[in-house]
């Protein structure tokens, strides 16, 4: 853990550069603002019907891949993560910080931003209350799954974004959709089956059970990490020459 | 420059630093044997094999001959499609713990410009595991003389600042190998002095330093020994005087400044070992095939026409021409 | 000092000049419409990494070839639907290949394209300082601007018109006779037509105004999905909570809806998103703002090269 300190601190640096946590900001406060005229207009609706589409479908998979690409993406694309390579320390400990700085910031911005908009959404009310917290609880794992995923993604190149943004607008919003057979497959069914599972399933669909989309994204944590290792073990640096 | 001629002088002797690879004897600091890499089809280091040790050595070549690759391979960032790398006896590629006894300072410009030089060393000391992070940082920048602009954020450094800072966050865990990839890049004439001086002091300490660079005068002031790599291959080793000796294909060039040059021009084209003579511009150039004869007769001739010689130099026993003519080839 | 083999152009006391054989270019200049002819034909072959080596042609080609795989598959479907007969028919009916609906299938291809190849054409000049370079020849800065611009959209529309080519083909091969089938289609032709254009043109356009305002390929990536999916989302979740009457026209500031408003009133059918359909504001409408917003982003294009500094 030692030596994972140091990595971690420099990540958080990086990643929070003035323009990208700017960006950011605004982007999970979207769904407040659309909550916030929501309730002037004089109207209100379930936290489950802004909450699903616009930060669950929207801003998440956004967010997560900002942090996560850009977390270990943009030091191999400047060539500064030479630095850490040539250190004695095993290269799961890399990234392992580089994950943990990208969930953890993932799942720091999305857990309020969710919060509060399903808040000003719909009340305090204990219904209301409940599926608030149980979407905004589930939108921060599933980020973290995410960004973990997307860490390891660019250990393996550095096209990243685009593939994981061909992965959340191909995949997860078309194909899962309509074929109910590789939902298991969609980091977004998990998350919305842990909403579910934690409140209760929005009427007239059927998300996935809550014990499997745990162990979706426990699998998608555990494969990043080991996957991330062991590509980041192997990981070439050409120079120019 | 002028050398000293001394017949005593064979092309075998070996400059500190040289050690060939053997199956027994010391260990050297860094080795690679029979070491290829290739990309597809292009072969970026073809074959190449030799062993350092203590002392500097230069790596040379043209761009695009596989300076870099050969460094990354040392490193442990490329893995050798065939032959071994071996650094401090150990296996440099996918070999973590090796970094403990190696420094590199790589080609590219980019540091984290939003850490100040500072916080930068700090950063490899604290990857490094040492135990009193704060000393060996500040002995570091101290040694690369950026104490002043220590807190200042790497983003505001000049190119040659960088480069120091670069090789402050190498030294840190006080290496006794070192890996420079062009340090001298962006760094003014009295830098380069500086780090000329730096690199020589930490090779007298025992420490065993290669580095690449096109700047063929600081790498015939600072290294030991160079290694001549171009189109992947290794096309010489050693010191370069020795070098330039084995090189008896070529004629070497003399220029004499004597009483009389024009008639001993007549006298040493009678002899067996000049090759050509020429008197041009008032200055007097001889070429030889005989490097050894050659040295034996001028004075020999020069004695017996009663001419006496003021001046006798060698004009291209240079890096600069070795360089060239095995690059040329 | 030796002197060269090369002949004396001047000699003096001190040194020497030596004629190398240069010389000056007198001959024909092609100009300035060579240099934006030039720079468009570039800009296309770039939009679809050729000439950049192996690895730039993936992600383009392979986000081209898709759209002409589900069509081609479309395509397949139908004829052996029309070879099953009766049971057939009720296949071909909610076969993919009715033009409208396979316009909402590929727009995520569309954008994906976009978000992808934008940046990497506007990006790179950017990031590596060669823009003093295009504007110190005879191309003006807003020729620049015009020809990027014309190369993505033109690249875009390489990619929406094959596979309608391949639908249209299709359609006309599947039908009764290939006569009948002709004479069925070809009135299709011109809404087929306006749509591509449209299409490729709001798209490409933001893409390019985005990738304009930003070196880094990541943030004008991301830039371009927030500007098409966040429009959208506000729409849909705003737009039941009117504000008066005011609020239907909101939806005409999301690319993404008009575009599909556009392809509901051109093909006479049920727009794909709800949001479209609860509000039903005339083609005219949508199709007006279309070519606005096109032309806002072009504008905003050209005046970030007029002002950037190079």
């Amino acid at each position: 853990m030692i030596a994972t300190m140091p990595i971690t601190g420099v990540t958080l640096r990086g990643l929070l550069g003035r323009r990208r946590t700017l960006l950011m900001v605004l982007l999970v406060g979207l769904p407040l603002l659309v909550a916030l005229l929501l309730r002037v207009g004089g109207n209100s609706i379930a936290p489950d019907e802004i909450l699903s589409p616009m930060v669950v479908r929207t801003i998440l998979p956004l967010v997560a891949l900002v942090f996560g690409t850009a977390a270990l993406g943009s030091e191999l694309e400047d060539g500064t993560a030479v630095y850490l390579i040539v250190k004695p320390i095993p290269r799961w400990r890399i990234i392992g910080a580089k994950m943990l700085v990208a969930a953890g910031l993932t799942a720091a911005l999305i857990l309020p931003a969710s919060v509060a908009t399903g808040v000003v959404a719909a009340g305090v009310g204990p219904g209301s209350l409940a599926t608030t917290f149980a979407y905004a609880l589930a939108a921060a794992v599933g980020g973290a799954a995410y960004a973990c995923a997307f860490v390891a993604l660019s250990a393996f190149t550095g096209r990243a974004l685009i593939i994981g943004l061909a992965y959340t607008l191909i995949w997860e919003g078309i194909l899962a959709g309509l074929l109910e057979g590789t939902k298991f497959l969609s980091v977004r069914e998990a998350t919305l089956g842990i909403a579910a599972g934690l409140d209760e399933a929005p009427f007239g669909q059927t998300p996935l059970a809550f014990p499997l989309s745990i162990a979706i994204i426990a699998v998608v944590i555990a494969g990043s990490f080991v996957l991330g290792s062991l590509r980041l073990a192997r990981f070439e640096i050409r120079g120019g020459d | 420059m002028t050398d000293t001629l001394t017949p005593e002088t064979t092309p075998t002797d070996t400059p500190p630093g040289w050690v060939p690879v053997q199956p027994s004897g010391p260990v050297p600091a860094l080795a690679v044997e029979h070491v290829s890499r290739w990309y597809g089809n292009v072969v970026a280091v073809n074959d190449i094999t030799f062993g350092l040790g203590p002392g500097v050595t230069g790596l040379l070549g043209p761009n695009g001959a596989g300076k870099t690759t050969l460094l990354h391979l040392l490193a442990g960032l490329l893995q050798p499609s065939a032959g071994t790398v071996t650094v401090a006896g150990e296996r440099a590629w996918m070999n973590p713990p090796v970094y403990r006894k190696l420094g590199l300072v790589p080609e590219r410009e980019a540091v984290y410009p939003y850490l100040t030089g500072r916080e930068f060393v700090l950063l490899n000391a604290k990857l490094q595991g040492l135990a009193d992070v704060d000393a060996a940082v500040d002995r570091a920048v101290l040694t690369v003389d950026l104490a002043a602009a220590a807190h200042r954020p790497i983003g505001t450094y000049s190119k040659g600042m960088r480069q120091r800072i670069k090789l402050a966050g190498a030294l840190v865990h006080d290496p006794p190998i070192l890996l420079l990839d062009e340090p001298f890049n962006g760094m003014d004439p009295r830098q380069r002095l500086h780090m000329i001086e730096l690199l020589r002091s930490m090779a007298a300490e025992g420490r065993t330093i290669l580095f690449s660079s096109h700047i063929l005068e600081e790498v015939e002031r600072l290294a030991d020994s160079v290694l001549v790599i171009y189109a992947g291959r290794l096309a010489a080793s050693g010191d370069f005087r020795s070098i330039r000796r084995l090189m008896t294909d070529r004629p070497h060039t003399f220029t004499v400044r004597s009483s009389n040059d024009r008639r001993l021009a007549s006298a040493l084209l009678g002899d067996p070992s000049v090759f050509g003579a020429e008197l041009y511009d008032g200055v007097l150039s001889v070429r030889t095939s005989d490097f050894g004869a050659f040295t034996r007769s001028v004075p020999r001739v020069a004695r017996d026409e009663g001419i006496t010689l003021f001046e006798l130099l060698p004009t291209d026993d240079s890096l600069e021409s070795v360089f060239s003519y095995l690059v040329r080839r | 000092m030796t002197a060269s083999n090369a002949p004396l152009r001047a000699s003096g006391p001190g040194g020497s000049i030596y004629d190398l054989g240069y010389q000056g270019y007198s001959g024909p200049r092609l100009g300035r419409a060579y240099a934006i002819r030039a720079l468009f034909g570039h800009t296309l072959r770039a939009a679809y990494g050729i000439g950049r080596g192996g690895r730039a042609k993936i992600i383009p080609f392979g986000l081209a070839a898709l759209p002409l795989l589900i069509a081609a598959i479309g395509v397949g479907i139908a004829a052996l639907a029309k070879q099953a007969g009766e049971l057939g028919s009720i296949v071909e009916e909610s076969s993919p290949i009715r033009y409208a609906a396979f316009s909402g299938l590929i727009s995520t291809f569309v954008i994906l394209f976009c978000a992808a190849q934008g940046p990497e054409l506007l990006g790179r000049d950017q990031r590596y300082g060669v823009l003093p370079l295009y504007f110190s020849r005879a191309l003006a800065r807003v020729d620049y601007s015009l020809a990027k611009i014309a190369g993505m959209v033109t690249a875009l529309l390489v990619l929406i018109v094959l596979p309608y080519i391949v639908l249209f083909v299709g359609r006309v091969f599947v039908a009764d006779s290939p006569v009948d089938g002709l004479s069925a289609e070809l009135p299709s032709v011109p809404p087929l037509i306006a749509q591509s254009l449209l299409t490729a043109g709001v798209l490409g356009c933001l893409s390019m105004v985005i990738s304009a305002h930003t070196p880094r390929r990541a943030y004008a990536t991301v830039g371009i999905i927030a500007a098409l999916l966040i429009p959208s989302i506000v729409v849909a979740v705003l737009h039941e909570e009117a504000f008066g009457g005011l609020g239907d026209y909101l939806v005409l500031f999301s690319p993404t809806d008009v575009l599909d408003g556009l392809n509901a009133a051109l093909f006479d059918t049920q727009p794909g998103s709800p949001v479209v359909l609860d509000i039903d504001l005339p083609g005219y409408a949508y199709l007006a703002a279309a070519i606005v917003m096109t032309l806002v982003f072009i504008g905003l294009t050209v005046r970030r090269y007029q002002k950037i500094s190079a």
